[in-house]
């Protein structure tokens, strides 16, 4: 199974050469001031997020077209596209009953879901906008790339937090593997209405006063909340080399587990049963040695209950062994929204300067968590590469990849 | 492959490519709530009375709404909702402390699956379950979304809101909650695919027991009424002001529904190894998109009949195989239409004489669970050897979509081999599931 193409919209702008720039450089995009003007903010509260420019998705959701779509779907579509352009393929590679279709998203459409309940609670439930309905739906930019492509294979939506994104991956693949479809367009979207980034913040999520995402470092304080989406086509290696698609990287396995002892909305403490799950994951990919693993592209994102359980799942997998270079590319592209899916591939995919930068937003190490992300120094060619999240409310995803 | 396994690998997938290749998986227990009261037996008695839970609601004030009626869940009896239990050991889970979390489709995710649980004779041991053998696969569409009203409405007021309320809109929230109450470590997986979401985790939930993912799995669904879904899908003028009378003339719409319906779902000889009886086996899944509009159905049914076919490859029959079908049949004009579409393609001429039920005309549309409901009576009617009729009997059926629709009074089939539930949502995502009656010897 492998990785052929990668899809990219966020405040890094279109396409994967943006993020990896940004990337290559260790600094986010410039994040942008959230509409506070509805009152939903606190004062004093989180007022930024890395948000992708409208105007840039134009060339690949014509007006036309956008017309029909909420924000969720714009971006899908408009990654879906540039997947495809990624790896140089005609449309008609995703027309038919091949290819499935799985996302991710953390919230769902939330702007839309805000307009049409204004409607039905504050105006009048015959007031009501059919088209708001349709596209408030959670499931609304996997139907609408399946239209726009013509996929007819399973089109599913998957809701688990931030452990969403790898979820999907694996969901994908696991079509694909067992024969059920040829290919599958699998990641992530997400928007950041201005409702629910002050939702956020006021649930103490966002990063505050400086609005810096600080992954693993002591003074963290939040994460960065961003919009965008990630699409990735998977295909069997045979497939890909068939028709001449050059892998990104190779997918050895995928893996989730549950911590119960997390509350619906928090990290839980469950570090040493989530430590064990890695384990067998990695077991069955294959891997013997866990030093195989060189390098880690943890999903911590600034969140001080997040990174620090993230830290001891890693450390309790690890046991005595000293972990690889732990990247954390959150730091770049915040939280959520698929950035984080992509920059994990990316750095699978050798692309360059990716791993060669300092990790953003990292000064100082927490003596509590113990790990500290890569400093930048050049890394050797890639043996296997572990993403990993963890989510609020005690999903954990993980994907382990490999060189093409 | 080691019990507690947490994951796949693509080579372990690919020896899972057809049903007949992996491992059995029977259905070992069965819990629902629904606009007929809090259980399964509730919901058995009232569709097999031919009667409807859809009518006048009290959840909300709809005299503003276009339509005035659905499947409200009635109020359950005292004491009878497993909400804050403790967990194995004597501490206080998760649960307990978060239960003001806890929505309303969070609770009727709790019930269903205690009652799927105690059915299966699970119910104690499943908090004991190994590590990571014990996994969650449900649907849902708005999860927590009347909660998340409340305290929208608060906001648009100008007041702040307790945070409680929009912490439980989480469409993860009821999968996740069942999780809590177990202390399952393995996987656990919402889908959110509009109205096949119960249906595609149910699915999900077989892929993962054939692979050796998981050891025992709650699948299932949960959603509530609100008013978002509720206003939305009037908006869209696809509600009928009467209860919704699938394959009938004069249809004119769906009815929403509210509840839960959870499986327990294990390997085969896991089942008997205990001495417990199958209630049926879950022979195959398959999905497929329409790719053709957001809310209209492709009219030809051919994305259906994509994902029954797929189901019935997977669980290695033939459509004669199949003795009934358990209809998504929403009363709409064009879903019902679409689907008779679609059983024409698989079942040929058969189509018109093979018996059909539509539980959607007792308990509503249930919306991301309606999958889940669905193949819950599926399995039911497979156990028990009969049909539940559809209300509605007086109306005629019409002439474009010919279903054999079962009516009056229950249809005896003791001798059902296998029978198909289906799924068409929002999008053009569909998904179909396939049950074998159970066979075997009984403990």
């Amino acid at each position: 199974m492998v990785i052929t193409a990668l899809g990219t919209a966020g405040a890094h702008g279109c396409g994967r050469a943006g993020l990896a720039r940004a990337l290559a450089a260790g600094m986010p995009p410039p994040a942008t001031e959230v509409d506070r003007s509805g009152g939903f903010h606190r004062a004093g509260g989180a007022g930024r997020a890395l948000l992708t420019p409208i105007a840039a998705l134009v060339p690949w959701v014509p007006p036309a077209e956008a017309r029909r779509m909420g924000p969720p779907s714009r971006l899908a579509v408009a990654a879906a596209r540039m997947a495809l352009a990624d790896c140089g393929s005609n449309p008609a590679l995703l027309a038919g009953p091949g290819t499935a279709v799985v996302l991710s998203t953390a919230f769902g459409p939330t702007s839309f879901s805000e307009a049409l309940l204004r409607q039905i609670l504050l105006d009048s439930p015959e007031a009501a906008s059919p088209y708001l309905f349709t596209e408030s739906v959670a499931n609304a930019p996997a139907a609408q790339i399946a239209i726009a492509c013509g996929a007819r294979g399973a089109n599913v939506t998957l809701c688990q937090r931030e452990a969403g994104p790898l979820l999907a991956v694996g969901r994908g693949a696991a079509e694909v593997a067992a024969g059920r479809a040829e290919r599958a367009l699998v990641g992530a979207v997400d928007e950041m209405s201005p409702l629910l980034h002050a939702m956020l913040d006021r649930f103490g999520a966002l990063a505050r006063p400086r609005e810096i995402a600080r992954p693993f470092d002591r003074r963290r304080a939040g994460v960065v909340a961003a919009d965008g989406a990630t699409v990735l086509l998977l295909e069997t290696a045979a497939a890909a080399a068939r028709d001449g698609r050059q892998p990104l990287a190779r997918v050895r396995g995928w893996g989730s587990a549950f911590d119960p002892s997390a509350p619906p909305t928090g990290w839980g403490r469950g570090s040493e049963a989530l430590g064990r799950a890695l384990r067998r994951l990695l077991a069955r990919c294959g891997v013997q040695d866990i030093q195989e693993i060189d390098r880690i592209a943890s999903g911590a994102s600034g969140s001080r209950a997040g990174d620090r359980l993230e830290a001891q799942v890693l450390r309790a997998a690890w046991g005595a062994a000293a972990l690889p270079p732990v990247l954390a590319p959150k730091g770049v592209t915040g939280e959520y929204g698929g950035g984080f899916l992509a920059a994990a591939v990316l750095a699978a995919a050798g692309v360059d300067g990716v791993a060669a930068a300092p990790t953003a937003g990292f000064d100082a190490p927490d003596p509590e968590l113990g790990v500290s992300p890569h400093d930048g120094t050049p890394l050797p060619p890639l043996r296997a590469l572990l993403a990993s999240s963890l989510a609020a409310g005690g999903a954990a995803a993980w994907l382990v990849l490999g060189p093409p | 492959m080691p019990m507690g396994a947490t994951a796949a690998t693509p080579a372990e997938l690919a020896g899972a490519k057809s049903g007949r290749a992996g491992r059995r998986v029977a259905v070992s227990g069965a819990g629902a709530v629904s606009g007929f009261g809090w259980g399964v037996e509730p919901l058995w008695q009232g569709l097999c009375a031919g009667a409807t839970a859809i009518r006048p609601f009290s959840r909300f004030d709809h005299r503003s709404h276009r339509t005035h009626v659905a499947a409200e869940v009635p109020p359950p009896p005292q004491g009878s909702v497993p909400v804050a239990g403790r967990s194995a050991g004597g501490r206080r889970s998760a649960s307990d402390r978060s239960g003001r979390q806890l929505s309303l489709a969070d609770r009727f995710a709790l019930a269903a699956a205690g009652e799927a649980a105690a059915a299966a004779g699970l119910d104690a041991a499943l908090p004991g379950l190994p590590e990571g053998a014990g996994g969650v696969f449900f649907g849902s569409s708005t999860g927590g979304m009347w909660e998340g009203e409340g305290f929208v409405a608060e906001l648009f007021g100008g007041r702040r809101g307790a945070l409680h309320a929009i912490a439980s809109q989480q469409v993860n929230g009821p999968g996740d909650a069942v999780a809590r109450r177990y202390g399952f470590t393995g996987p656990v997986e919402t889908v959110s695919s509009a109205c096949a979401s119960g249906a595609l985790a149910i699915g999900a939930a077989l892929a993962a027991l054939r692979a050796g993912e998981v050891e025992v799995a709650l699948a299932g669904g949960a959603d509530s009424l609100c008013q978002l879904t509720y206003g939305g899908f009037n908006s869209l003028r696809a509600v009928d002001e009467e209860p919704c009378r699938p394959f009938r003339a004069g249809r004119a719409g769906m009815s929403i529904g509210e509840g839960a319906a959870v499986l327990v779902l294990e390997p085969l000889e896991r089942v008997l190894a205990r001495g417990a009886r199958p209630l049926a086996e879950l022979a195959g899944a398959g999905s497929a998109c329409d790719a053709f509009h957001m809310t209209a159905p492709e009219p030809e049914g051919a994305g259906a009949a994509a994902a029954i076919a797929a189901a019935l490859e997977d669980a290695g029959i033939e459509p004669a195989d199949v003795d009934f079908v358990n209809a998504h049949a929403t009363g709409t004009q064009l879903n019902d239409d679409a689907e008779w579409r679609a059983l024409e393609r698989i079942f040929g001429e058969r189509a018109r004489r093979l018996p059909v039920t539509a539980t959607k005309a007792g308990v509503g549309h249930l919306l991301g669970c309606s999958g889940a409901i669905e193949a819950l009576v599926t399995v039911l009617s497979l156990a028990r050897g009969e049909l539940h009729p559809v209300p509605a009997a007086a109306d005629a059926i019409d002439g474009s979509c010919p279903a054999a629709l079962v009516t009056g009074r229950p249809l005896a089939l003791p001798a059902a081999r296998a029978a198909l539930s289906t799924s068409l949502a929002f999008g053009g995502s569909n998904a179909a599931l396939i049950f074998r009656r159970w066979t075997g010897p009984s403990p």
